[in-house]
Order: structure tokens, then sequence, then C-alpha cells
């Protein structure tokens, strides 16, 4: 009756950003993202990576809610780049190394069956 | 953003093992689990397969009810090669985007015994024949419902676009996994000490074959790491012997066996691909919206914002 429509889990509904960004009032260098319709698979890819980059001080992913398909990141960075260039190179990065597997794994399958690839 | 920027990416390393029509075994090497676990979940709930999503019954008088069976066509895996070129009803803007494809079931049992009703009795959508319910070697079809003389199942079913997200049936893997790659140090100064025969006893405690013997040296020597069930068994009888540390075993943080197995709707390299894809479309569409909402609030602050 009042079940809501099931794109509702991965569509993001019109008027609403992808990504907010929000600053921390009462930390330095800190922001709170909120990525509409994204779940552990992005969020945890995304924390591990702001882990790595050492002008990170902390960086962590939550879903406040199983119903609610929004996804927060919360960083802080040393001050020497905003939390907005920390996540900004992050996701950078992940980008480069996603492309890198892509490649080598349609190369990998192509050697082993030359002739049916689809892509 | 910064020109030049300080990179921290990983430089993964992949190894293609086996690939045939059904499953697919690759090594994933120099990174880290988060992006293992990120592939997995990608393959299972946002790689896009077709199948059955609303289904019109005109007659039923079979033995299952409606929604039964309308369950049973919407398990069947359809053939997706081409659900690239589709769009899911929420996706599409445009009218003359290809979002549906068409089949009709229509059987009636005339003969005394009982009759089988798979798969294989699907009228396909003639406009888009290679959209079909996958086919198995021995060609049997996969079964939907059983009639008795005179029964009858008239239908018209409807597949669209969609992800494991939406609903397990348009998952296109049968079961993904990744394993950590073991890593098995064996304590030889210490096996030394142990006698032939309680060396033997040692190697068979373990269920799996992980551990032989080297008939020549008589030392023990691991013989596939990987057939490791993490089952603590050899630790144990080392421990049994009297020798605890007489192994060591760890699982490797940064080597992932990963396993595919496809149900048949995309193959299972494809499956690879497609969520790799899906990855990069994720990362490239929160880029452009963390970029846009950057300027945003730059605009507002007036450049202060720091």
């Amino acid at each position: 009756m009042n079940a809501p429509d099931r794109y509702e889990k991965f569509v993001v509904p019109d008027g609403l950003k992808k990504v907010a960004y929000e600053r921390d009032t009462k930390v330095p260098n800190a922001a709170t993202f909120t990525l509409q319709r994204e779940d552990h698979t992005m969020g945890n890819l995304i924390r591990m990576q702001l882990h790595r980059d050492k002008h990170v001080m902390f960086s962590g992913y939550k879903i406040p809610h199983p119903l609610e398909y929004r996804m927060l990141i919360k960083v802080q960075t040393d001050g020497s780049k905003t939390p907005i260039e920390a996540a900004d190179g992050a996701l950078k990065d992940l980008q480069d190394e996603l492309n890198d597997i892509r490649e080598q794994f349609v190369k990998e399958a192509e050697r082993q069956q030359p002739e049916a690839m689809i892509f | 953003m910064a020109s030049i920027r300080k990179t921290y990416r990983r430089t993964p390393k992949v190894e293609l093992r086996s690939l045939t029509e059904e499953s697919c075994e690759f090594v994933l090497s120099n990174t880290d689990v988060s992006m293992a676990n990120a592939l997995r979940r990608v393959f299972i709930s946002w790689v896009p397969t077709i199948a059955i999503d609303l289904v019109e019954i005109t007659t039923n008088t079979t033995v299952l009810n409606d929604e039964f069976i309308a369950h049973r066509l919407g398990l069947l895996p359809l053939v997706s090669s081409r659900v690239k070129e589709m769009k899911s009803p929420f996706e599409s803007g445009e009218d003359d985007d290809w979002t549906d494809v068409e089949f009709h079931l229509n059987v009636k049992c005339t003969g005394d015994d009982t009759m089988d009703v798979t798969s294989n009795d699907i009228q396909c959508d003639p406009r888009h024949p290679d959209v079909r319910p996958v086919t198995d070697p021995e060609g049997k079809g996969i079964l939907i419902v059983k009639l008795r003389k005179n029964q009858e199942l008239n239908l018209t079913a409807i597949a669209r676009k969609g992800i494991g997200k939406d609903h397990a049936k348009w998952s296109p893997v049968a079961t993904t996994f990744f394993q950590f790659m073991p890593e098995i140090h064996i304590n030889q100064a210490l096996m030394e000490t142990l006698t032939l025969e309680q060396k033997q006893e040692w190697i068979d405690s373990s269920p799996t074959k992980v551990f032989r013997l080297n008939p020549i040296t008589r030392q023990v020597e691991v013989e596939n790491a990987e057939a490791y069930m993490y089952d603590g068994e050899c630790i144990a009888k080392a421990e049994e012997l009297g020798k605890p540390g007489l192994v060591d075993i760890h699982q490797r943080q940064d080597m992932f066996i990963f396993k595919v197995e496809s149900t048949g709707a995309l193959k299972p390299d494809a499956i690879v691909v497609m969520g790799l894809d899906v990855l990069l479309n994720k990362t490239h569409d929160l880029i452009e919206s963390l970029e846009t909402e950057a300027q945003s609030h730059a605009a507002q602050a007036g450049g202060l914002d720091s």
C-alpha cells in the first residue's frame, strides 16, 4: 500500500544532489559528504582509498538507516588539502585503478579466447 | 582542483586462470580487500541482465496459482548479451528506447500422461529472437509447471532490464566469491623433531591435501596452499603432538582468488567487465557531482571557503 517504489533504491530522485557537501562546524578541516543511492560497495571503497592519503587524518562511512538509501562519508584532513580535494583525489585514484584492472582483465580474456569477445 | 595531484593509487595485477562458458577464475593481487569486496558486490547486484518482470495470465487451470507461476517465470535466466542496447523503464526517456521483450506461453495437456511445461515451451519475441531462456546441454529446459489432462496455461510475459539490487532474479551470477590467498610457513627446525610417522600423521590431519612428504629429503612441504580451508585441523594436530608453532598460516590481505559462476544470462568474462564498467561509471558520476558541488560551495562562499 504505502510501499516505496522498487527503483527508489538506486535512482536519485529529482531535486536531490548525488553528492552533497557539508563542512563540519566543530572540527577543523572536516566535512561530511552525503552520497545519495550509494551503499557499502562505494562506501568502503572510498573510505579505504582515503586512508591511503597521508594528509587524511580520519575517514569513515556510515549508512544511517537501511531504509534510507544514502551513505555518509566523513573526512578530516591535516589542513594541507581540503576534504573535497582529498575525496576527489581518492575517487580519481580509484578510477585509475579500476581502468587498470579492466584493461588487464580484457587483455587476459582475449588471450584465452581471442575470437569471442563482445566488448 | 589541483592540477598536479599526488596519487595514492595501487597497482593491481590480474591473472586469469580459467574461463569457460559458465564460470571464470582469476587472481587479483596487489590491491585491497575493499576493492575485492566492491567487485564481488557489484557482480551480484549491479550488473544488469534481462528477466521477466510482468506476467499477464489469461487462463490458468494448473495446480500452481498465478503468483507462483509469475515468480517462477521471473527466475528463468534469459540470454542477456544484448542487455546493453536495452533501457530499464526508469532510464528510458525517449519513446523509441527498447525496454520490453514479450514472451507467450500457451500450453494445454491433452494426453493422459503428466505434461511438463518447460522454458522450451516459451514462445520468444519475433522482434528479438536472441533474447530467450538459456539452454542446457541436454536441451531439457527449465521446468515451470506440470499439467494433468485438460489443464491449461495461457499467458503473456514481459521481460525487462534490471539489476540484482532491485530483485535477485536480475543477478547475473549463481555464485561469486573471493578467497584470501593463504600463506603457509612450516617451521622446519621444529618439524625435524618429529618422527617420520608423526610427520605423516600430521600431514594426514588436514582434511584437504595441503602438505606432502618429500620422499627423498623426508621433509614436509606445502603441496597446495590454496587447498587449505582455514579449518585449523593441522594447527590443532600440532598442539596435540606437543609442538605448537609447527606451522604458521596467514591470509594474505592483498591477493584474492575470485570465482564468478554465471547463471547463463551473461558470459562470466562479460560479467566481470560489465561490473568494472558499473564501478567506473559510479566513480565518474561521483567525481562529476563532487566537482559541481565544490564549485557551487566555492561560489557561495565567495572564494573564502578553504
